[in-house]
Parts: structure tokens; C-alpha cells; sequence
């Protein structure tokens, strides 16, 4: 048997994961049948992610953050499972959580759009959010560092690197030794992450509780 | 019963009740959007309590055209061993503030001063609710279901259970949508392979049907 290198087998093992993940979502259980789009993307596809953050990172902190990061993620070979479906209801179920009380009044009603197109059946979103647990639950009984981010799904719709949907989240995944989707303090510098704890809670540092100063 | 019987079927409850010890907290530390915590689980393992909330949904089928399906859930309820409510009690009033656009407001302010859906028989839960928070609902069945699938026990999920909790006050004040996940341990999945008008033809009816009814008349008559 031939020599293979640990860069080429954990390359391998990522791809082959990556499949079972989507094979794991698609089997995972459901409120109904809706049609859940899925779609993989890689480190160069991160790298667009980050760009795109970093554009609406002005008004998201969220962005701001995974968009620093995902240009980190891309260096080290990450990759994502992205689903996503369309917003309407395939489950006549009139439920009224959507604000509409029957499901008619919900596909019919006027699209909204924006990083996710809305009013969205909550139970489309709920069956695509849990084929996400599901693919998650997957990649960690793999022993896949892995996380699941709206972010993803909103900038990889935006970047059209999932068609056909009105919302997705991806399910980013690394086999890197250090879980790089957490704890990820080293995109703050300690004053910066002082003054922007003192901004959102003035309160803390206060003496006494409801003291003016 | 004979002796050896009665055990084994206590020994099975058992194990029907630790198993939802163990899906609870799978579901528990299933992951929550922004790590805030909002899923409140509630577990039924009394027959007693599982009785009263099939009866529940069974009524409930007559509230909405639409949901005909309430009845064969019903029967699907009867027939689980623990029902487990997982309970959003924030995004009917506290929404994410992210402006995700999930429910079609692109403000979250638009989304508070929105019309809520008017209380009536015919609707399940008075929305909308925020939906960047309520897909933990979503996080926390499939935190179940994992493990259900890795001990081998029986599960289905059900949105008629969590109307039926919502409407019986099971669950904790100002919860406005709730999810219901069943577990069964028996030898035959009791949510699977269920044949059309399951509602009428179960192995409830059958029992009372042929032997309650039909088998007292025939052995009146032939003895």
C-alpha cells in the first residue's frame, strides 16, 4: 500500500464527511416534505463570505465577527454545508404562528426582501433548522469541530452559492485540532473589547446599583 | 398477567422514563441562536396525563377543516410511552433583534407593533412569533431525536401535542408555541407503518369493536 500524507487523508476525510453530512440531513426527521436545498461550499467560497460580511459589517456586529473570521476559516481548509428552502408552507397546517391564519393567506402574501426573504413558514424553517442539527450532530459524532451559523446562510444566499431558496443557514465544519469556531477572542484587542463592555453594560462597573455619578 | 409478563412490562416503563431523563437533556444542551436560553421541556409519563391530552387533540380536530390529521395523532399519542413538550416561552414577545426579515417584518420594531393573529378555535398559536428565536424549538426536538435514534427508541414529533399543552396550561406562562416529541418503547413502532383511516381502525378500536361488542353478542347467541 502506498504512503498517504495526514494532509491528504484529513483533505479526504473532510470530503467524504461532508457527504455523509448531507446524507444525514436529508434523512433527518421532519414536520413534512419541504424541498430542502443543500449545497457545500470550501476555502475559497469562505473567502467571498468575508467579503460580503465585511460589507454589511457597519451594520451588524454578527457580520462583523464571523466576517473576520471566515477569512481565518478559509486559510485552513474549511468547509460549510449550506441548506436552505423556499419561505412558503408545503403543510396546511393553519397554525397562525407565521401572523397569517391560515397558510393560503401566507403564500399569498406579499414577499418582503432582504438577507432573508420573509414571511417564512415556520415550520419550512423548522425542518431545514433541524436537518442542520441533525448534519451537526453528524459531523460530531465524526469528531468534526463544528457550528452552525446563520451568517453562513445569509452571505452564501447573497453570494448565490445556494440557489432557489429564501433562506439558509450553513453548518461550518474543521478538522483542525483547536475548534476555530469558538472562543475566537484573538479578532479583539483587550481595549477594544473593554470599551465595547463598558458601552453595553455602563452599569457594571457602576459602585453601587442606580448610584449617579 | 402472568408474573414474569407483569415484570418485564414495568422493567420497560422503566427504561421508557429513563430514556426521557436522557432525551431531556440532549435536548436541553442542543444548541440555542445567540446561546439564550428560552426552550422549557416538559415531560409526561403518566397514563393519566397522556389520556387527558390525546383527548385534547382528539377534540381539537374539529376546530380547523384542516386539521383531520388531529385525530390519528391523537391515537398516535395514546399509543407513546412519554410525551415531551419543548415550550418557547420568549419569541411570542421578546424578539432577536436582529432584523432577520425571518417573519417578514424587516424591523424588529415592525415586527412588536405587528397584528397578532385573533384568538379563535380555529388557530394554533396566536402569531407571529420571532423566528430567529423559535428555531431553537427546532434545535431542541432534533437534540432529541439524535439520541433517540442512537438509543434505538421509537419517536415522532407532533405539533398537535403543543397546541394541546398550550390550550390544557401545561406549559410556563407567557409560552405562546410549543412542539410535542413522543418516545415509545415497545416491539412495534406505534408511529410508523399506520394505515389509512387510522383514526377509526387502531388497535384500540379493533378491541372494543370485536372483542367488547361484536365477540359478547356472538357467544350470547351461539352457546
Amino acid at each position: 500500500m502506498s504512503i498517504i500524507s495526514g494532509d491528504e487523508l484529513l483533505k479526504g476525510g473532510m470530503d467524504r464527511a461532508v457527504e455523509l453530512m448531507a446524507i444525514a440531513a436529508n434523512t433527518a426527521l421532519k414536520f413534512g416534505h419541504p424541498k430542502i436545498r443543500m449545497s457545500a461550499i470550501g476555502p475559497e467560497e469562505f473567502q467571498d463570505l468575508s467579503g460580503y460580511c465585511e460589507g454589511v459589517a457597519e451594520i451588524s456586529p454578527l457580520f462583523n465577527r464571523d466576517g473576520r473570521s471566515f477569512l481565518d476559516l478559509a486559510k485552513q481548509d474549511t468547509r460549510a454545508l449550506l441548506l436552505g428552502a423556499s419561505r412558503k408552507s408545503v403543510y396546511n397546517y393553519d397554525c397562525g404562528a407565521c401572523g397569517f391564519a391560515t397558510c393560503e393567506e401566507l403564500n399569498k402574501a406579499e414577499e418582503v426582501e432582504s438577507f432573508i426573504n420573509g414571511p417564512c413558514c415556520h415550520f419550512v424553517v423548522y425542518d431545514v433548522h433541524m436537518a442542520a442539527n441533525a448534519a451537526a450532530a453528524m459531523a460530531h459524532y465524526m469528531g468534526l469541530q463544528c457550528r452552525v451559523f446563520v451568517t453562513i446562510g445569509v452571505s452564501a444566499h447573497a453570494c448565490e452559492f445556494i440557489e432557489e431558496v429564501d433562506f439558509a443557514v450553513g453548518v461550518g465544519v474543521s478538522y483542525q485540532a483547536r475548534n476555530p469556531f469558538f472562543d475566537r477572542h484573538k479578532y479583539w484587542t483587550d481595549e477594544e473589547w473593554d470599551k465595547k463592555f463598558a458601552e453595553e453594560f455602563p452599569s457594571f462597573t457602576r459602585r453601587f446599583m442606580g448610584a449617579v455619578e | 398477567m402472568e408474573r414474569k409478563m407483569r415484570e418485564y412490562e414495568e422493567r420497560r416503563l422503566e427504561s421508557v422514563k429513563l430514556a426521557s431523563q436522557l432525551l431531556l437533556a440532549s435536548a436541553t444542551t442542543s444548541p440555542r441562536v445567540g446561546g439564550i436560553d428560552e426552550i422549557s421541556i416538559h415531560v409526561l409519563d403518566s397514563r393519566d396525563a397522556i389520556e387527558d391530552l390525546a383527548i385534547c387533540i382528539e377534540k381539537m380536530a374539529d376546530d380547523n377543516p384542516r386539521w383531520d390529521f388531529f385525530r390519528s395523532d391523537a391515537v398516535q399519542v395514546r399509543d407513546a410511552d412519554v410525551v415531551m413538550i419543548m415550550a418557547d416561552r420568549r419569541s411570542g414577545h421578546d424578539p432577536m433583534d436582529s432584523n432577520c426579515n425571518l417573519c417578514g417584518n424587516l424591523l424588529c420594531d415592525a415586527w412588536r407593533d405587528a397584528e397578532r393573529v385573533p384568538d379563535a378555535p380555529s388557530v394554533a398559536f396566536q402569531g407571529p412569533f420571532c423566528l430567529m428565536r423559535s428555531m431553537n424549538l427546532a434545535y431542541a426536538l432534533n437534540g432529541a431525536v439524535t439520541l433517540a435514534r442512537q438509543l434505538g427508541i421509537d419517536h415522532a414529533i407532533k405539533m398537535s401535542v403543543g397546541v394541546a399543552a398550550l390550550r390544557m396550561d401545561l406549559l410556563p406562562y407567557r409560552c405562546g408555541i410549543a412542539l410535542g416529541f413522543m418516545a415509545s418503547v415497545t416491539e412495534k413502532n406505534p408511529f410508523k407503518d399506520l394505515p389509512k383511516k387510522w383514526a377509526e381502525y387502531n388497535n384500540e378500536t379493533l378491541s372494543n369493536r370485536l372483542i367488547g361488542r361484536l365477540f359478547p353478542t356472538f357467544r350470547s347467541i351461539y352457546s
